[in-house]
């Protein structure tokens, strides 16, 4: 017993350390992408009010881009309306049913948080499970693919940065339709890595890169990036740079898209598995 | 003493403020991501008790991490930083030994050890840290590209915040 008590006193702050150590890499450990402890929830409420703060002054100061952006949305918009209502009048006066076709929904939310200086970024938004996000949703910013959400609390959502070195996407060539595995290689925030693509396609200097759609995440179609320069690296494939659509400094406005028909596609697929 | 501890709680405060608001905004090319909090544990007194330091640097570690929301990351750097530093004083300790309460700082100990000491401690802080937060040795060689450059950044503000502190 004495013995024992001995080598307590004499060993205490290495314990202590080990103790503190312990816990520490406990959460390292299992709340990596941090939606699973909810300590750090809670905690997060907290210190949240005050990165709203900071991302408000940020938003005011961004507002001339922000504006032009959205006057330039509203013409691509207003010109798409003028289309369609044109071609509905022509033939017959059909009633165009907007809702059963629709395979996507988008919402507008705001950044409240965001990082681009780690290796492992995240940005949260200002709406979560009440305004109907839910994981594995896809976020757009006007310009490009951001990221998907990983976690979302009740009025808060977690979604990982296209800029993490744990993201991976299904991309393709628009000009000839390959595709390949995109990903960050945690060098520049403005360039991303788009692997897989066979090295007898051709390609160019560029060449608009965007989202197939495979993974019911994102919408096929959508813009990621245009290529900046490729090389042959070992093997059969490219490795190309490409150049990201988003600018991750200022993400202030996304929207969120919501598969409709993403159970339907995974419960089918999975049937094959 | 209560006026020691006070002072320490202003510094804190400082330094989480200026951590959150101002360094983890800066961003060159990915590889400098300065962590300035860690001159708190380089200004404790000589004297503090080891589980003392080990308990300030863990929560010191979970204020960061809380902010930036990476659980346990920092805190797991801080700690360990906390736990070398008094094998780290005595290591390099001047000739007579330190002072009764003596506190480590520029002024008294002269700025070539103080930068000894802010290297050595700052570059094993953020080598758990980069290294644990990729979680992964490929890449080995451009990680440690980050540790080095970061911690020259790290390092050349914690001098010259001491700098001006010694002149207040």
């Amino acid at each position: 017993m004495r013995n024992l008590l001995n080598f307590l006193a004499r060993y205490n702050n290495l314990i202590i350390f080990l103790l503190l150590e312990g816990i520490a890499f406990y959460l390292v450990v299992t709340g990596n992408y941090y939606q699973n402890s909810l300590v750090l929830k809670n905690v997060r409420a907290v210190t949240l009010g005050i990165e709203k703060k900071i991302s408000n002054t940020r938003t005011y100061l961004n507002l001339h881009d922000i504006n032009l952006k959205v006057a330039q949305e509203n013409v691509e918009l207003r010109n798409r309306m003028e289309r369609l209502m044109k071609s509905d009048s022509q033939l017959f006066s059909s009633v165009k049913d907007t809702i059963f076709q629709q395979q996507y929904i988008f919402t507008r939310v705001e950044v409240v948080n965001n990082s681009t200086n780690r290796q492992k970024n995240f940005f949260t938004l200002n709406k979560g499970i009440k305004q109907g996000i839910n994981v594995d949703m896809a976020v757009i910013s006007l310009d490009g693919v951001a990221g998907i959400i990983v976690s979302s609390s009740n009025n808060f959502s977690v979604a990982m940065s296209l800029l993490n070195l744990d993201f991976r996407l299904s991309a393709r060539m628009k000009s000839n339709g390959y595709f390949g595995s995109l990903s960050w290689d945690g060098r520049d925030i403005r360039y991303a890595i788009l692997n897989e693509i066979p090295q007898h396609v051709i390609i160019n200097k560029g060449d608009t890169v965007e989202t197939t759609g495979y993974s019911a995440i994102f919408p096929q179609g959508k813009i990621i990036g245009i290529v900046s320069d490729f090389e042959k690296s070992g093997g059969d494939f490219y490795k190309i740079r490409v150049l990201l659509a988003t600018d991750f400094k200022k993400l202030n406005n996304v929207n969120v898209i919501a598969n409709l028909r993403k159970t339907e596609q995974k419960q089918l697929e999975k049937s094959f598995q | 003493m209560i006026n020691s501890i006070i002072r320490y709680i202003i510094i804190f405060i400082i330094l989480i403020l200026l951590q959150v608001l101002l360094f983890n905004n800066i961003q060159f090319s990915g590889y400098v991501n300065p962590y300035v909090y860690i001159m708190l544990l380089l200004l404790l007194p000589v004297e503090i008790s080891p589980w003392l330091l080990l308990i300030v640097s863990f929560f010191t570690g979970l204020t960061i991490d809380f902010f930036v929301g990476t659980p346990g990351l920092h805190t797991s750097a801080t700690v360990l930083s906390g736990f070398v530093r008094p094998y780290i004083l005595r290591l390099i300790s001047p000739r007579d030994g330190y002072d009764q309460g003596a506190v480590p700082s520029m002024e008294t100990y002269g700025f070539r050890w103080f930068l000894l000491y802010t290297v050595i401690i700052v570059l094993i802080h953020h080598f758990a840290l980069f290294y644990l937060e990729v979680f992964r040795f490929s890449d080995f060689l451009r990680t440690f590209l980050r540790v080095l450059l970061s911690t020259l950044f790290s390092v050349t503000f914690i001098l010259l915040a001491e700098y001006y502190r010694k002149d207040r």
